[in-house]
């Protein structure tokens, strides 16, 4: 590769034709995602529309610049595999972009839960013209023998190893690859106030994708009880379902919660498709919020307590001493340099 | 009012289990208020088989007083508590009734060996210093029972000396060594110990500790070797503070529970469905000896069951495998 700087530019300018809402591929995948029920029309479209506001506020540019892409940073020549998750749409598109910005030939192990989306990206940067080696499948299999120099994913304590080893065995990985493994499951808030713009934050960042993701929040830490807040804070969610209908149904599982809270005289709230609950244990079901009452001393303590599971803490703009929090705000819209588990793409 | 319910209902064994099942899930059902309030809300008010009747998520031993409201005898006062760290909550299972838990005990291992032959040995901490430990408690139960009176409870961090062994042989009695898996290490540790071939060491679990991590099989082959006994001799028993009966393990992997306890592996998408043979879920557990707290318990192991009720313990349910965005293999 020549020039880092022009494939930076180049890249940034496949991305927004990708985006361009005349791209008849994309709008194509779209169709078919949500026709085999994959995800719903309005989580795709808000997850496309949060990443145009960040790719037409030159953040592609941005990003390559705070990593210090250049002659003397890159990855060219190295090839990095991503297996991709399929919780939400889209889901693998930060760590597609990074590597493919970087210069490094990308294999991109898509999820048969996302299976159309990326590829219009994929096929749009190929045919860009850049001098990256973009090659992607939904079958491990077809990365036999790749001995790539990194891996990407995001696991668990209990499927790393059985990854692991079922890519040593296929050759895709050696014990000389680097492995970049995320491990977190979700996200906190400390909220402080019922302020309407607070509460709506809170909705979305709860709520959107059914509360899927890491950067999902299902743990609250709030001064304020949730009995205090119920009867409020439902209008919100309502009015969000409204707009925003949830795709996936809870497993029966989520009524035993219930069952379980209502023998044990848990204050709770059920809400048909999710569930509210006065809990300070670790937030193990999806489609579950656990709302503690309590101070800042009290969300330290459960960072402690939930260690590495956690991703980010979202503030509506306060800051805590001796802890890093995001803009709950952008809990679903994360800018692309954000860094799942604290590790940026490029170190 | 004050209600009851004839203990001896538990082991009696011309009354099939199914039906003892039913009759005390009536039982507590109406007197657990905790357990009947779980029912209700899952809209489970009556049973015909034993599959349908729902298994309390074990933590309510955590969560709440789980027990029978104004029983009408015995009034013990009498609790088990599971172990853990200051600050931790723990479980609690109050024990109504101690005859019945006793019973349950010297009945469980008289299903499976003849107490009479053996002489019990148990490498962990004494009963003065643990009177809330339900493990204990069993051990000083079956030491009680021996009137050979060379049972006892070993002292922690002393080697097992030879003097002991001499004395059970000469009585003509075999050794049943009990201990937590650490504990049967570090005894290894402290010096080999040859163990006639004839004794039986039961490890009753507690595989992780902060230094040591290892699988069941590599635990029965270091403890086999270290105690110089066929494999076949180390057993296991799986048995927790919220239950009042063990099943035992013979050295295969598989667990065999007590007649008045029936295992079923649950579907942890919905506990109610029960996974098919061979295929790993939640283990459920009903104890009828829980007679006076909560018969139906569905635990936070996961597990596998074969045709013949016999299950495999394969370690704790990892929650945390549940959220988040995780690339699995056989999905994605």
């Amino acid at each position: 590769m020549k020039d880092i700087t022009q494939h930076t530019i180049k890249v940034a300018e496949a991305v927004r034709k990708w985006l361009q809402p005349d791209n008849s591929e994309l709008k194509k995948a779209i169709e078919q995602t949500v026709d085999e029920r994959l995800f719903s029309f309005e989580d795709i479209k808000f997850q496309i529309r949060a990443l145009k506001e960040n790719i037409d506020s030159g953040q592609i540019e941005e990003w390559a610049e705070r990593a210090g892409l250049g002659k003397n940073k890159h990855s060219v020549g190295e090839k990095v595999l991503c297996l991709h998750a399929g919780n939400l749409p889209l889901v693998g598109f930060q760590d597609a972009l990074g590597t493919i910005l970087s210069g490094a030939d990308y294999f991109g192990k898509l999820s048969r839960k996302d299976p159309y989306l990326l590829i219009t990206f994929l096929e749009m940067l190929k045919a860009s013209g850049i001098e990256t080696e973009i090659k992607y499948s939904t079958d491990l299999k077809d990365f036999k023998n790749l001995n790539a120099d990194k891996l990407l994913f995001a696991g668990s304590s209990e499927s790393v190893p059985a990854v692991k080893n079922e890519l040593k065995r296929l050759g895709s990985i050696s014990p000389e690859t680097e492995l970049v493994i995320r491990t977190a499951k979700f996200s906190m808030a400390y909220i402080t106030n019922e302020e309407p713009e607070v509460i709506t934050d809170l909705v979305e960042a709860i709520f959107r994708y059914g509360g899927q993701g890491c950067r999902s929040v299902a743990a609250v830490v709030s001064p304020i009880r949730f009995n205090n807040l119920k009867c409020h804070f439902q209008d919100y969610i309502e009015s969000f379902w409204l707009k925003n209908p949830q795709h996936k149904k809870p497993p029966e599982a989520l009524a035993y919660q219930f069952a379980y809270n209502k023998a044990i005289d848990r204050p709770q709230a059920w809400l048909d498709d999710f569930l509210i609950q006065e809990s300070e244990e670790f937030p193990e079901l999806d489609f579950t919020l656990h709302w503690i009452q309590g101070d800042e001393e009290k969300l330290k303590e459960l960072k402690e307590k939930f260690g590495s599971a956690i991703q980010t803490i979202y503030t509506a703009g306060e800051k805590i001493d001796g802890i890093e929090t995001e803009f709950l705000s952008q809990a679903q819209r994360p800018p692309l340099w954000w860094e799942p588990d604290g590790v940026g793409l490029f170190e | 009012m004050r209600v009851s319910m004839n203990a001896h209902l538990v082991f009696d064994r011309s009354v099939s289990f199914k039906e003892k099942a039913l009759q005390i899930f009536e039982f507590q059902k109406e007197h657990n208020s905790v357990y009947g309030k779980f029912c209700k809300a899952l809209g489970v008010s009556k049973v015909k088989e034993v599959h349908e009747i729902p298994l309390l998520p074990i933590q309510a031993f955590k969560d709440s007083e789980l027990r029978i409201s104004n029983i009408q005898h015995p009034t013990s006062t009498l609790f088990f508590e599971s172990s853990g760290t200051t600050g931790m909550n723990r479980s609690r299972h109050y024990i109504a009734d101690p005859e019945l838990y006793k019973t349950s005990i010297l009945k469980g291992m008289q299903q499976f060996y003849d107490l009479d032959d053996f002489v019990v040995l148990a490498y962990t901490p004494g009963y003065n210093s643990n009177p809330h430990s339900s493990l204990v408690w069993m051990l000083n139960v079956l030491i009680e029972q021996d009137k050979t009176g060379l049972s006892r409870f070993l002292e922690l961090g002393k080697s097992l000396g030879s003097e002991i062994l001499d004395d059970i042989s000469s009585k003509g009695k075999r050794v049943m060594l009990f201990g937590a898996a650490f504990g049967l290490l570090d005894l290894i540790d402290l010096r080999k110990v040859e163990l006639p071939k004839n004794s039986v060491i039961m490890e009753t679990g507690g595989m992780k500790t902060h230094r040591r991590e290892m699988s069941k099989a590599q635990l029965h082959h270091t403890l086999a070797e270290g105690f110089n006994l066929p494999k076949g001799n180390v057993h296991s028993e799986y048995g927790m503070t919220e239950l009042l009966s063990q099943a035992y393990s013979f050295g295969s992997e598989w667990f065999h529970p007590v007649p008045w306890m029936k295992i079923s592996i649950r579907n942890p998408e919905n506990p109610m469905v029960e996974m098919p043979y061979r295929e790993e879920g939640l283990i459920g557990v009903i104890d009828l000896a829980n007679l006076h707290s909560c018969s139906f318990i569905l635990t936070g192991d996961k597990g596998i069951q074969n045709e013949k009720g016999q299950f495999q313990v394969l370690g704790r349910w990892n929650p945390q495998n549940l959220r988040g965005c995780n690339f699995l293999i056989d999905q994605d």
